[in-house]
């Protein structure tokens, strides 16, 4: 059984109307894309958004970020 | 080159918003890793609390509507110790494998809700004091990823609150009597639980690094506000009123005085000190044990049998 703070972290990213940016709403950990999914859709549900999507965070590559740090990691 | 706790506090007295850990002195750290965690085991202790009231539900509707609430709080819970998770903290030990004595959620929660009465005041009164208190951080709070996590927390602790003061408004007339006993344990029990007052509390640290941005006295008086005129306007009694020339609300009583746990009563004409209700919050409430196991059977039960296999 896989440690609660061991899951992969999606990040969360919605949108509430059309011509508003996409925003990030959040996290959730999960073990996988479907639950990350689930977890997503039950958790960020304060507003009815016409886009909703989860991203593993290890797929978000920094390119510019004034913590320096975190762009070299991925040179 | 790590920046001083003096720098960041003069930082964030600038506007500046702490977005990565790295960026933390390891005094901001704990202070935040603190704060949250009050949070995130007030969101998740507040949901065995109201699903055991919610076992009294008068009808359907009403238990759509407590468990909409319940789904609420878990995300709220969820939203905190994920939060905790990015800053280094193994959230499964802090959640599965902890002391219940060692939650720090209000004591207020750890006193068993009887009855769907208890369960409308407990919105009107305990998710009220949760807006006025996570409003505050929503609105001052220097880290960034929670601060933006608020803004789902701050809209659907509003809708609780409304739940509270509808259902209160709703059973005014029929249930008059029963309301008026769960005011009379349960606004003392909210007053309470904004904590020490600013005369023997120094917020030196929270308020510096900007995680809060209002005093226990000046949040108390926020929760004050509306909740006396709510219960006021509706007919019932509560130990506290307005004062024209100050323009403030004032308790009708010697803050804290001695709670009768069995009884659930507030003995009003014994007054305690600060740390006599110290001693009675880390003793915890009758309900501790229990809820803190509803959280943490299901874990155990699975982790057993994974090693049975």
């Amino acid at each position: 059984m896989q440690r609660i703070g061991d899951e992969p972290v999606y990040e969360v990213f919605a949108r509430r109307v059309d011509g508003e940016p996409l925003r990030h709403v959040g996290s959730v950990a999960a073990s996988g894309d479907a639950l990350a999914r689930v977890y997503a859709r039950s958790i960020y549900d304060e507003e009815s958004w016409i886009e909703l999507y989860v991203v593993p965070r290890r797929a978000v590559i920094p390119v510019e970020s004034v913590r320096t740090e975190a762009v070299d990691a991925h040179a | 080159m790590a920046m001083t706790d003096e720098q960041l506090i003069e930082r964030i007295g600038q506007g500046h918003i702490v977005e990565s850990p790295g960026e933390m002195t390891p005094e901001y750290r704990q202070t935040l890793i603190h704060i949250l965690t009050v949070s995130a085991d007030t969101e998740l202790i507040s949901a065995p609390s109201y699903y055991t009231a919610a076992r009294n539900v008068p009808s359907m509707n009403n238990l759509i509507s407590a468990l909409a609430i319940i789904q609420d709080e878990l995300s709220h819970a969820h939203i905190g110790y994920r939060i905790l998770q990015d800053l280094g903290v193994d959230t499964e030990a802090l959640i599965y494998d902890r002391d219940p004595k060692q939650f720090k959620h209000p004591y207020a929660f750890d006193v068993p809700l009887r009855s769907w009465i208890e369960l409308i005041v407990a919105n009107a009164f305990y998710d009220r004091a949760g807006y006025v208190l996570l409003g505050d951080v929503y609105r001052h709070c220097s880290y960034g990823p929670w601060r933006r996590g608020l803004a789902k927390v701050d809209k659907e602790e509003n809708f609780h609150l409304r739940h509270g003061e509808n259902g209160m408004r709703r059973l005014a007339a029929t249930h008059r009597e029963e309301l008026q006993q769960a005011i009379d344990w349960m606004f003392p029990m909210t007053v309470e639980w904004f904590g020490l007052p600013d005369s023997l509390k120094t917020h030196g640290k929270q308020i510096g690094y900007r995680l809060k941005g209002s005093t226990n006295d000046q949040l108390r008086q926020t929760w004050l506000r509306t909740a006396v005129p709510l219960c006021e306007g509706l007919g019932f009694r509560v130990p506290a009123h307005h004062e024209r020339a100050t323009d403030a609300y004032v308790l009708d009583y010697p803050l804290p005085v001695d709670f009768d746990e069995a009884e659930r009563r507030w003995l009003m004409d014994r007054p305690i000190t600060w740390n006599d209700v110290l001693v009675r919050w880390k003793r915890r409430g009758p309900g501790n044990a229990m809820f803190v196991e509803m959280l943490q059977r299901g874990r155990r039960q699975m982790r057993e049998t994974v090693e049975r296999h």
